[in-house]
């Protein structure tokens, strides 16, 4: 499985505000690139590039392969994947603590 | 992120309460699970807990509320774990993402 380091490393680029600002453009634009971003954000390209390396090293993101003069980035397929397996295996682990709750409280 | 669960149990409130806020109550259904942190955050008795606890040494701890409401059966018991690092609005477009 190997999932609950992917998980930790999502969490952590995602705990920075900015960064899930990015994720969440490119969730509604399908991709981006480090000068459309500056433009958008009170920041410098340069800051913007950090940020883009911090998503890109936690496997968030990668370069889009369309040729151009700008390089564009989009989110890496899956890459969301392990969040998505925390929420199905948290899920069904509740299903069952409440099952569990339900028939001890009502035994007793 | 958070994830939303309910259940109703035929049993007083107080009942439901004892079995969620004392430790001898949760041995009985969490059984193996004993958590490696817990701290309690809110404890407003018989109505709403919250504790964080950590599962997993690596893993930042996360947070789960309990609500339990009175009904005509008896209870209904309303959990909410969430990771706080990851926002809602993430939610329901990385379950598309993974859908699609």
């Amino acid at each position: 499985m190997g999932g609950r380091d992917d998980v930790g490393s999502v969490f952590a680029a995602l705990a920075d505000p900015t960064r899930r600002g990015m994720v969440e453009t490119l969730l509604q634009a399908g991709t981006t690139s480090v000068p459309e971003l500056a433009s958008a954000l009170p920041m410098t390209r340069q800051a913007v590039a950090k940020h883009l390396a911090a998503l890109d090293e936690a496997g968030l993101v990668e370069r889009a392969a369309d040729a151009g003069r700008v390089v564009r980035y989009r989110l890496r397929p899956g890459a969301l994947t392990p969040a998505s397996s925390w929420l199905r295996t948290t899920e069904q682990a509740w299903d069952g603590r409440l099952e569990r709750l339900k028939r001890s409280t009502e035994g007793a | 992120m958070s994830v939303r669960r309910e259940i109703e149990i035929d049993a007083a409130p107080e009942d439901v309460w004892e079995a969620l806020a004392t430790e001898q109550g949760r041995e009985r259904w969490l059984e193996d699970e004993a958590p490696e942190v817990v701290f309690v955050e809110v404890e407003e008795e018989p109505s709403r807990l919250v504790w964080w606890w950590s599962r997993d040494g690596d893993v930042e701890p996360t947070r789960v509320e309990l609500l339990i409401v009175a009904v005509p059966i008896g209870s209904r018991v309303i959990v909410v774990e969430s990771a706080p690092a990851f926002p809602l609005t993430m939610l329901a477009a990385s379950l598309q993402m993974v859908v699609a």
